[in-house]
């Protein structure tokens, strides 16, 4: 199998190799034939990449420890979901995901575009190609995945670390991969459309929306990786400015930059070298931060060993990239001439400007504060290196005008904006902003750059709310439909702009959690059992210290208890767990009460078991959640910006005076079914308490007998049906299951009878429990999705001319004229 | 030139200059000297009063820890230097004996004392096993 693997990886070398031949020989001759041949050539590479993929993915699974990359990364006692993580835990793996993604990715983008784009698509497939080229290259001389042990090979394998065994672990490393690769498609795209000249409009359609879904998936992979830090690092942040972080951090700033400047390009023709920089930058800094964290040439937490022969590779392949890319950025400079001016200051060309200067600056600056060791070590040949205060410092006031803009720009008129424009547009917005300032200097909040935050917050959300609602207001008038039809209506009309308010939306949400931090309390105490310490409002008594072992790992876990100005709030286990295999590294097992203001986080960080004394370190975090909450925000204004037309098609016909009552009847009408659906789900779980049913019998095996030593599962006691507390644990089984309780809820009862999570065979896999909190965003995004199929269905084809009836006001017409004005020329 | 020209590059240059200077000021705050032991014992008056983050490995049993409290006292070394070093607070897990370790804070006459939080243990494995790799396998 290994050598299948290998094989694959050759063919694709070969493949990718005629794939760029072909295409540009093919484009140079107009060879329609040659070029097809490229493309085939191309979607083969993808072909081979997933041979690849499933060879490892089966060696993985399967446990063939002959595979030097398997062995290293996995082993039989590990979980089948961390067997197919281990895919991209580790350096050789995540350089074929890298490449299989892209060859998914590219093979989507030009089988969609092969038609509308036919002059660009050579080079497109060209420029990725390489780019795949690269990658495989690695593999095949450097890092293959597939290289075997010549003899002796082991029978068992090292494991993934544990620190990356958990579920954010598992799926935040695909995510940012995604959006790494996703803009791979636009930069493929520029280069084509700078090395045929073809640098009308054209591409600059394309490489947008690929750009969003890149920015869309890096977005949620940051994300993730602070929820990842703040859950299974326990240090109560989310973010430290550490490199691998601002690895990722890079090109979000420049593709941010690219998704504001584009329109200004779309709308007044400016700003095009400026676009194309953007592209390629935000290209090069993926690539550049793939080298980082590659290479070893910046020290972090979870960068992966250090390797000059592979840093040498990243450098030339980077260094090509840029010269190759900006030669054709300057002989195209002709073409790449600005159609228009600046006209004024006051204009929303001069913000989104303003708005890329301090992207770019910040990508600059997280660049250089960065590399700074490196650079410092190279220059006066003596390491010094800047810490989290440094950034802060900096990316604190960036972060707030960025903020300030985010209210700004969409409310300027493009071109230039008239003082009593001005007026109309910003004076809600100001007096929230104010006033919330006030408020907060009256309730006495000391901290200055949150309650800036704070007010700036309520400025944005005020200037949001406003374009919905006076566009809403415009549209009901000219329509003639309630309000709610015409508030889609307006994603119909103008979808990219009410979805990026959005994003905005999120945006603020998470300024918000963010102004939280400067509340944050931290105490690190030593506690004797019956000892406690307060936390602004929280009390924590410590009142045992536990030692339980299962087959994997030795967990000491600390009981407390939680008051609330005094009112109980019941216990908190945190924990640490040192796994048999890895005993040096104990992993943290943090305990957290989530809540809407604040959350409370606790730290076991050591212990004396002889004493029972225990160290925590407990921290009280208030808003926290309101960041992971704009997340979901922004990730649901992206996808609404990608849907296609057609879902708000409903909104945007012209029907008679029923329809709007229909859009509010089907969504009334999907609630229930989708709530029903989950109510269905339950059912079929409950079954009957037949002791041979399935749920019953592998219940059975998951929980643990209590008869004493036998540490047998219930099903396996070794005293049989004589046990004297198995026919107790059974019976309190069919009880539960009697009572209608899923798996989980009969698992989590056993545990609270019975104190801890000894009972269970294995421990409760918090990771993919979580996901639950997955479930209200899949709800909304079913409903969503099912209201647009349907309403597609039911709405007539919008083929009549509206007739917008004259607006009363001459506030509304210019409003209205506005509005048009944006609507006008977007697709 | 013409006189947009000129007040465009007037503006760079200003806006530049400012941030540069800003940015080189709060550097000279901001940065920290990374060295390792023996680097910095050879001549240890040299970095009084200078913030290190120091580079080492614990010496074997020589962590102490004051019991009931959180005050540890440890060795760390490099190439045959040892320095003395004091902390309050949370150790990370991976700090144990022989741990390659970064330590944070100021070198004093009595001995290195490590600011709150300053230290750093590496791990022992990263995303690969410690294992070296040769290269070309």
């Amino acid at each position: 199998m290994p050598a299948l693997g290998t094989f694959a990886l050759l063919a694709s070398f070969v493949a990718c190799a005629y794939a760029i031949a072909a295409c540009v020989a093919g484009a140079r001759r107009r060879s329609t034939p040659l070029v097809e041949s490229g493309v085939g050539a191309f979607y083969l590479v993808t072909a081979l990449l997933t041979v690849a993929t499933g060879v490892l993915l089966h060696a993985l699974v399967a446990g063939n420890y002959a595979i030097k990359y398997v062995q290293r990364v996995s082993n039989d006692a590990q979980p089948l979901a961390y067997k197919i993580a281990a895919y991209w835990g580790g350096l050789d793996g995540s350089i074929l995901f890298w490449a299989f993604l892209l060859g998914i990715f590219g093979t989507i983008a030009v089988h969609i575009n092969r038609e509308r784009h036919r002059e660009l698509i050579p080079y497109v497939v060209a420029v990725v190609a390489v780019t795949e080229m690269f990658f495989v290259f690695l593999m095949v001389v450097h890092n293959n995945p597939f290289s075997t042990f010549l003899a002796d090979a082991p029978t068992e394998g090292a494991g993934l670390n544990p620190l990356l065994q958990n579920f954010y672990m598992a799926i935040h490393p695909p995510a940012l991969y995604l959006g790494f690769v996703g803009m791979t498609i636009p930069f493929a795209f520029g280069m084509a459309a700078l090395i045929t000249g073809h640098l009308d409009d054209a591409w600059i359609r394309a490489v947008r929306r690929w750009t969003m879904i890149g920015w869309m998936f890096l977005t949620i992979g940051l994300g993730l990786g602070m929820l990842w830090a703040y859950e299974e690092l326990g240090w109560g942040g989310y973010w430290a400015w550490d490199p691998v972080e601002n690895a990722a951090l890079l090109p979000w700033f420049t593709a941010t930059a690219f998704l504001h400047s584009v329109m200004v390009q779309e709308r007044r023709g400016m700003l095009r070298v400026w676009n194309v920089t953007l592209v390629i930058l935000t290209f090069f800094l993926t690539i550049f931060g793939t080298f980082m964290t590659r290479s070893g040439v910046v020290q972090s937490v979870h960068a992966f060993g250090e390797d000059p022969e592979l840093a040498l590779m990243f450098t030339v392949f980077m260094l090509t990239l840029l010269v190759v890319s900006f030669g054709f950025v300057i002989y195209r400079l002709p073409l790449l001439r600005a159609r228009n001016e600046l006209d004024s200051w006051a204009s929303r060309e001069a913000a989104f400007l303003a708005n890329n200067w301090i992207l770019l600056f910040s990508a600059f600056f997280v660049l250089f504060a960065t590399m700074y060791p490196t650079l410092s070590e190279a220059i006066r040949g003596e390491r010094l290196t800047v810490g989290p205060p440094f950034f802060n410092k900096w990316m604190l006031p960036v972060g707030l005008i960025l903020l300030l803009l985010t209210g700004i720009g969409p409310l300027l008129a493009w071109r230039k904006s008239t003082v009593q424009n001005l007026v109309h547009q910003f004076l809600w917005p100001a007096v929230a902003a104010v006033v919330t300032g006030m408020a907060l200097v009256l309730a006495g909040v000391r901290v200055w750059a949150s309650g800036i935050c704070f007010a700036l917050c309520a400025w944005v959300f005020v200037t949001i709310v406003q374009e919905f609602v006076r566009g809403a207001r415009v549209r009901k008038q000219t329509t003639g439909t309630d309000m709610f039809t015409a508030l889609v209506g307006l994603f119909g009309r103008s979808r990219r702009r009410y979805a990026g308010y959005i994003v905005h939306l999120g945006i603020v949400l998470m300024f918000f959690g963010f102004a939280g931090e400067g509340f944050k309390q931290e105490v690190e105490v030593n506690l004797a059992p019956g000892q406690e310490v307060t936390v602004g409002a929280f009390t924590v008594r410590h009142d045992a210290l536990r030692v339980t072992t299962d087959a994997q790992k030795q967990m000491i876990t600390g009981h407390v208890s939680v008051f609330e100005d005094g009112k109980p709030l019941g216990t908190m286990t945190p924990a640490k767990w040192f796994f048999e295999r890895r005993p040096q590294e104990p992993t943290t097992e943090v305990a957290i009460r989530r809540a809407v203001g604040e959350d409370l986080y606790i730290v076991l960080a050591g212990f004396e078991v002889p004493t029972q004394q225990a160290f925590y370190k407990v921290t009280v975090s208030p808003l926290v959640n309101w960041v992971w909450f704009g997340l979901g925000v922004m990730v649901i204004g992206c996808i609404i910006a990608m849907l296609p037309e057609s879902v708000f098609a409903v909104a945007v016909a012209k029907v008679p005076e029923g329809a709007a009552t229909t859009t509010l009847l089907v969504l009334a009408l999907l609630m229930p079914v989708s709530l029903q659906a989950h109510g269905h789900d339950q059912d079929a779980q409950v079954a009957s308490v037949d002791p041979n049913s399935a749920l019953f019998k592998a219940l059975e095996a998951e929980i643990r007998c209590t008869c004493g030593g036998c540490r047998a599962p219930m099903n396996d006691c070794p005293m049989g049906p004589s046990c004297h507390g198995l026919a107790a644990q059974r019976e309190k089984l069919a009880r539960f299951l009697a009572q209608g309780m899923s798996r989980d809820e009969v698992l989590a009862a056993f545990v609270a009878d019975h104190g801890s999570q000894e009972v269970l065979m294995r421990p409760i896999d918090e990771g993919f429990n979580r996901l639950l909190w997955l479930f209200p965003y899949a709800l909304g995004g079913t409903a969503l999705v099912g209201v647009a199929l349907l309403a597609r269905r039911w709405s007539r084809r919008p083929d009549e001319v509206e007739t917008p009836s004259p607006p009363e006001t001459p506030e509304d017409e210019a409003l209205l004229e506005r509005l048009n004005d944006e609507l006008r020329d977007l697709d | 030139m013409n006189s947009k020209t000129l007040k465009v590059l007037a503006t760079v240059v200003v806006m530049v200059g400012a941030l540069g200077g800003l940015m080189y000021n709060s550097l000279v705050e901001g940065t920290e000297y990374y060295k390792h032991v023996d680097e910095v014992m050879t001549d240890p008056e040299a970095w009084y009063g200078k913030k290190l983050q120091l580079h080492g490995f614990v010496v074997e049993k020589s962590i102490m820890r004051k019991p009931g409290t959180l005050e540890h006292i440890f060795q760390i070394q490099n190439e045959g230097h040892v320095v003395n070093a004091r902390y309050t607070g949370i150790v990370p897990d991976t700090f144990q004996d022989n741990s390659e370790v970064v330590i944070k804070g100021y070198l004093g006459p009595d001995g290195f004392m490590v600011e709150p939080g300053g230290v750093m243990a590496k791990c022992p494995s990263k995303y690969e096993a410690a294992q070296a790799r040769p290269s070309g396998n």
